[in-house]
């Protein structure tokens, strides 16, 4: 349920821009791209025997590796000076703008070109829906939002910028006038989730989601809260069959009922920055020529969705008139400094575009400071949360949950319609409950963009639900873990939708680890909750999705007659270790590590030809099945590196693309070399061949050589290199390829192999299974888990809170690289410390839409507020050795958050229900 | 495009949370000082000069110097004062700790573009004369205990707080930051007139 | 506009002319090109633009390039991330970061090696005691932000150096 996707190729047509998906230059020859594929032939590979990541060599010598790093004079072709240019932005959105006073820059100091409003429809630029609302404040207007831009200042030389940005930086220069109060804009979506279980669990369900549909109410223009009984007037009927189940729920929960404990509580989150340590940023250069005709558009980014730049980029001057319409668009897509979500779909690329389409000729760079990004760049919703839950006493089962959330989603739509839905069917966590009504709404607001961020949108309902679970095990007078494994869902019940996962539910096994390990073990014995030292102990445990319903990769893999591989993919390296799990996964193919891994490249796979349309979250199955028939169409041709998809979805095409090379390449150069003829019933035993230290080994024949076989794959003509797509929506498409004389069945949709040294050539689809739309309905399906321990403490005159152990065990299916998930775990756990106990931003005025936060106010954790040398995390084995890899980026920063609230309370006898639980609140509490 | 769909409703002030009161203070304002001739109407002379002490306390209670005046070792910074970032530590001579000095950053003086102060000298306060958090009585009984003082008399604090440039460097103490009240001059009016007249305390 | 000499990874820059106010880290970056060393707040908060200053005494120090002038380098001899390798042989520290994984994506990975490498110079001038390790380390890395990896990677890697070659960074026990 994203919003709507334009098909790209709409865009090339309607645009008349092309779009460089064209295969560039080999990576030797384009310098850019060879800085950025790692870590490049006969160069170190500490991948290689599993000590190190491909990026690791340049990632220690300061190699020229993110966006940030590259000038106009790094980019061969290129003029060799870089300009400069300054995002204006609003620090007001409650007073009309009236304009920008420059008259502070004087001399060589003025801006040589200053871009606004009224330039944008002089231009004829057009603004993607995503991204809809202004892109600069037209005079006269109340800014949308605090940090709206309003101007683009560009200067020629980095002088003049470097001056001119200090005499700018008090903000004082952008003008306000008459007070209005804020924007009102209608909100973003809102939805109501409500399930009402059968009388048992193998009954169907008496009414879900995924037999319903999802459902909203009625959209309202004015209030600031929708109205959601089901008896208002003009309701739409799907949703009034679900209120009134909902309501029903409720009432139940509102009935005096001695055998139902019921619990009714208030949670509320703030808002916080990503707080990625590259600052966002970019290069372009617009060769724009005389007269009509555009001329390239070339730029450097670095974003998580480097297939949305380019189409945002093509929509955004697809419209543009001569001389502002560029022929072509060529977007290169840079390793990123950090993500966590800040940078998928983020707006800023589009003036990155603008400041080069409003200097033709001149390269401009335009970057963001600390403040700059702090006051525009994407942040994590807060979210007001009221949970009601009812217990029976006798048994301690959780009978019913009801609760209402508002989002508040900031000045512009970004993905806050589908973080209130993530965060909704995330809102029971890991447990198992028959009745179930969540509402939720996304609210516009003067804010800074709320959008996608690490957890989107469970790290909030999940931190509300552990600590409501606390609290009713202690009212039950349950031990925590007791009442957790009692509701735990099992692995074939079902979720808030009416689905049940198809991935391992491994949380009872989870609950076990917790309760044997020696801090819950001790939890007694060490509390205090007396003196100047209080100590307490927390538990928590939760289940995160991965996935975002329509994901997907594309994959090249070669391999050289000197047994050398290379990989291309579309997903980002942006600290998650993908550049290394690509490597490790296709060498479980191949038996090497690749040599050259270039990530974030969505212009290496041409020869697939693929097309989209429609909306691959929204279309009916009517429409797929007819656009499916072309064997080129796919749902959609390329994801952002978001949502934790990147070890499951970003490596599987890369993946099968090796699985096909090994299968139609190297295994018949391996039965020619073992004089196998294809009689021999051996010949279709590959499955028990086996990769040993570089050599394919098979029971009672000679190792074979990689490069040995590579060699005779190409001698041969057989398949040396091939290029994949694949799709899922809550499961893999699947289709059939006639390769060699047989149909070759993968969970891929789109394949091209090179056989020998010839070009690559697309093998078309006979047939293809898409996952069925109506997985749209689905919350989620692919899950992991992870819980965590804490043991917390605090001096009671200082308020100061120590974490002194902590214990997390998480599961993810198959490692791909373990050293790199241990790392992100680790990274989560720091993270989630710091939006527990340190991080804030106040949401309107006086936040960080003022310009003038950085990280001195704004605190993330630090060595020093973490246990370095307590901290425990234990990584579970795969269920089963051939178990798929599962994400866990998110759900490792998940549970240490209320776990920390938890010991809190354990501590302190007081039930914090807001974030961040600062010292000077704790001293407040303990006075 | 939303822009057709929005409404401007002025009286929305509910949206306003209450959060936003804390955060909202700006920066302190710079007032000026009294003269010491301007206490002159005080007769009582110890009176008076507590009573010029006292004007001085605007002075010394200001962010400009508790900030490195603290309470503990660690210094705090800005106008609503917050620890100091990077975390730092007064170390063995109050120039910072052995991996983080202060002059690393603190250069010899303010710059700028970085909205850093910097002075040659840049370093804590020792730990005895800690104004942090404590009244104006209390800093006065501090500031002419020699114990507490540095080991100076109280004649000698005239040209400390009067002419000292790192004391002065909180009337000079760049973008982003209130300076000190008055100018180092006055206070170093303020702090002679307060000797001469007996050097007497407010209650503290 | 001052005039600025300094080595750099030992090669000497300049003279040439650049203006008072211009921070060290445009200079490097935007001057020089030398884009090893990162801009992360501009405020000397999260330290991912350190460098190392090596002091005619040998000893050395890190310091943040956003807050400084580069004109307050003029004389000075520096070394950048860009300078630990010798010879395409990376450092026993760079060596370690890699082993350890220590860093994800990167960003503060410049300003970590050069507060690590400094440490190591120190604890081989002034070795501290094996109980006194952690800590030590724990300090000297504490300005440092890195928002992906929670430090412990980074703290293993440097500690493992020191283990290495203990009787270079540790006083001897008895």
């Amino acid at each position: 349920m994203r919003p709507s996707r334009r098909a790209f190729v709409k865009w090339l047509s309607a645009g008349g821009i092309s779009v460089s998906l064209s295969h560039l230059a080999s990576a030797a020859s384009a310098p850019f791209a060879a800085h950025e594929t790692l870590p490049g032939r006969g160069n170190f590979n500490p991948a290689t025997k599993g000590a190190g990541r491909v990026d690791g060599a340049a990632k220690v010598t300061g190699a020229k590796l993110y966006a940030s790093d590259f000038r106009a004079n790094d980019m061969p072709g290129w003029p060799q000076t870089t300009s400069h240019a300054i995002l204006v932005r609003a620090n007001d959105a409650t007073h009309v703008y009236t304009g920008i006073d420059l008259a502070r820059l004087s001399g060589p100091l003025k801006p040589s070109v200053v871009v606004t409003a009224s330039d944008l429809d002089r231009i004829g630029t057009e603004v993607p829906e995503f991204y809809a609302g202004d892109l600069f404040c037209p005079l006269g207007k109340t800014p949308l939002y605090l940090g709206q831009p309003v101007a683009l200042l560009i200067f020629e030389t980095f002088d003049a910028f470097d001056q001119a940005r200090l005499v700018l930086r008090d903000g004082t220069f952008v003008k306000f006038g008459e007070e209005t109060g804020p924007v009102i804009a209608p909100d973003y979506g809102s939805y109501r989730f409500t399930r009402v279980a059968g009388p048992s669990p193998d009954k169907p369900d008496v009414y879900s989601p995924i037999q319903a549909g999802w459902v909203s109410p009625k959209k309202v223009q004015s209030a600031a809260l929708p109205v959601w009984s089901p008896l208002a007037r003009e309701m739409p009927a799907d949703y009034v069959k679900a209120a009134k189940l909902g309501e029903q729920i409720r009432s139940e929960l509102a009935a005096d009922n001695a055998s139902l404990l019921v619990l009714d509580r208030e949670f509320e989150t703030q808002s916080v920055d990503p707080m990625f340590l590259e600052p966002e940023c970019g290069l372009a250069w617009y060769a724009g020529k005389e007269g009509n005709k555009g001329g390239n558009l070339e730029l450097v980014l670095g974003v998580q969705s480097p297939y949305e730049a380019a189409e945002s980029l093509a929509h955004l001057l697809g419209k543009a008139r001569a001389p502002y319409k560029p022929s072509h668009i060529n977007a290169q897509f840079a390793h990123v400094g950090g993500g966590f979500g800040g940078r998928d779909h983020t707006p800023f690329i589009l003036y990155v575009a603008l400041a080069a389409i409003c200097f033709p000729g001149k390269p401009v760079r335009l970057a963001h400071d600390r403040y700059q990004q702090f006051q525009g760049g994407i942040k994590r919703h807060p979210i007001k949360m009221r949970s009601r839950i009812g217990i029976d006493r006798s048994t301690g089962l959780i009978k019913a949950f009801a609760a209402d959330h508002v989002l508040d989603g900031g000045g512009l739509q970004n993905f806050s319609a589908n973080v209130a839905v993530v965060a909704a069917t995330g809102a029971i966590g890991i447990y198992d409950i028959p009745k179930v009504d969540v509402t939720t709404i996304a609210l516009h607001s003067r804010g800074v963009t709320a959008g996608s961020m690490r957890g989107y949108g469970t790290l909030q309902t999940m931190t509300a639900l552990e600590a409501l679970i606390d609290e009713a095990a202690s009212e039950l007078q349950l031990d925590p873990i007791e009442f957790r494994r009692r509701n735990a869902l099992k692995q074939n019940g079902r979720t808030m939708t009416g689905n049940p996962y198809i991935v391992s539910v491994r949380t009872p096994e989870i609950l076990d680890k917790l309760e044997k390990h020696p801090i819950w073990q001790r939890r007694a014995q060490l509390r205090q909750t007396t003196g100047d030292r209080l100590v307490g102990t927390g538990v928590a445990c939760v289940t995160k999705d991965y996935g975002s319903g329509a994901d997907c990769s594309l994959g090249r893999v070669e391999l050289g007659a000197d047994g050398k591989i290379a990989i291309f993919c579309d997903h980002v390296e942006m600290g998650n270790g993908i550049g290394t799990a690509l490597a490790n996964r296709v060498a479980s193919h191949l038996g090497g590590i690749a040599d050259e891994v270039s990530v974030a490249r969505v212009d290496s796979y041409d020869v697939l030809g693929l097309v989209t349309s429609g909306d691959p979250y929204t279309m009916d199955q009517r429409t797929q099945d007819a656009a499916e028939k072309n064997p080129r169409w796919v749902p959609s041709i390329s994801s952002a590196t978001s949502a934790s998809i990147g070890a499951h979805v970003g490596t599987h095409s890369s993946s099968e693309a090796a699985r096909v090379i090994f299968r139609f390449g190297l295994w018949p150069a391996a039965l020619e070399l073992w004089g196998i003829p294809k009689t021999d019933p051996r010949a279709r035993q590959w499955a028990n061949a086996s990769w040993q230290n570089g050599q394919l080994t098979m029971a009672g024949l000679d190792p074979l050589a990689l490069p040995t076989l590579a060699a005779t794959a190409h001698a041969r003509g057989f398949v040396t290199g091939a290029v994949a797509h694949s799709f899922s929506r809550w499961a893999w498409s699947r289709a059939r390829f006639p390769l060699f004389g047989e149909q070759y069945r993968a969970e891929i949709d789109a394949l091209a192999i090179r056989r020998g040294n010839t070009k690559f050539e697309r093998v078309n689809r006979v047939s293809v299974k898409f996952p069925p739309t109506d997985n749209n309905r689905i919350g989620t399906a692919y899950t992991s888990m992870c819980g965590t321990l804490v043991r917390v403490e605090i001096a009671r005159a200082t308020g100061a809170i120590r974490i002194a152990k902590a214990y997390s065990v998480f599961e993810c299916g198959t490692a791909l690289v373990p050293e790199v998930v241990m790392g992100q775990s680790h990274g989560g756990f720091a993270m989630g410390v710091g939006y527990a106990l340190l991080e804030t931003l106040p949401p309107f005025e006086g936040g960080p839409g003022n310009g003038e936060w950085n990280l001195g106010r704004y605190l993330v954790a630090r060595g020093s507020d973490l246990p370095l040398r307590d901290l425990e995390i234990e990584m579970l084995k795969p269920l089963t050795p051939d178990e798929a890899p599962k994400g866990m980026a998110e759900v490792v920063m998940i549970p240490i958050v209320p776990a920390l609230v938890n010991a809190i309370h354990d501590a302190t006898g007081h039930r914090f229900r807001a974030l961040p639980v600062t010292a000077s609140l704790l001293k407040g509490v303990l006075a | 495009m939303i822009t057709t769909r929005v409404k401007i409703m002025a009286a929305m002030a509910a949206l306003t949370s209450s959060l936003c009161a804390g955060y909202a203070a700006s920066d302190t304002t710079s007032h000026g000082l009294a003269s010491p001739e301007s206490f002159a109407g005080i007769a009582d002379t110890e009176k008076r000069s507590a009573a010029i002490f006292t004007e001085l306390g605007k002075v010394l209670t200001h962010p400009r110097c508790t900030n490195c005046h603290p309470a503990g070792d660690s210094p705090r910074q800005g106008d609503n004062p917050r620890l100091h970032q990077p975390p730092v530590t007064r170390g063995a001579d109050g120039h910072g700790p052995e991996a983080m000095r202060c002059h690393t950053c603190h250069q010899k003086a303010n710059y700028e573009p970085g909205r850093i102060p910097g002075h040659r000298e840049w370093h804590l306060a020792p730990r005895e004369m800690a104004w942090e958090g404590k009244t104006v009585g209390e800093i006065c009984e501090q500031i002419r205990d020699p114990a507490r003082n540095g080991g100076r008399k109280v004649e000698e604090l005239i040209d400390h707080i009067g002419k000292d440039t790192l004391v002065g460097w909180a009337w000079k103490p760049g973008f982003g930051r209130a300076p000190a009240p008055g100018t180092q001059e006055q206070a170093g009016a303020l702090v002679e007139a307060w000797v001469k007249t007996g050097a007497a305390c407010p209650a503290p | 506009m001052t005039t600025l000499s300094l080595t750099i990874n030992g090669r000497k820059h300049g003279p040439m002319d650049v203006r008072d106010d211009l921070s060290m880290n445009d200079f490097l970056r935007e001057m020089l090109g030398m884009t090893g060393t990162k801009f992360g707040c501009g405020a000397a908060q999260c330290l991912s633009c350190a460098i190392i200053v090596d002091e005619p005494d040998g000893s050395s120090y890190t310091s943040p390039t956003c807050v400084a002038p580069a004109v307050n380098f003029d004389g000075k001899s520096i070394r950048t991330v860009e300078g630990h390798a010798n010879d395409g042989q990376l450092s026993a520290l760079q060596q370690a970061f890699i082993d350890h994984f220590a860093f994800q994506c990167g960003y503060c990975t410049a300003g970590f090696l050069n507060e690590g490498q400094v440490l190591l110079e120190r604890l081989a001038r002034a070795p501290v005691a094996r109980e006194a390790l952690e800590q030590t380390i724990a300090d000297a890395l504490d300005g440092h932000l890195c928002r992906c990896t929670g430090y412990i990677k980074y703290h293993e890697a440097v500690r493992d150096v020191i283990l290495a070659d203990s009787s270079r960074y540790l006083v001897a026990t008895k």
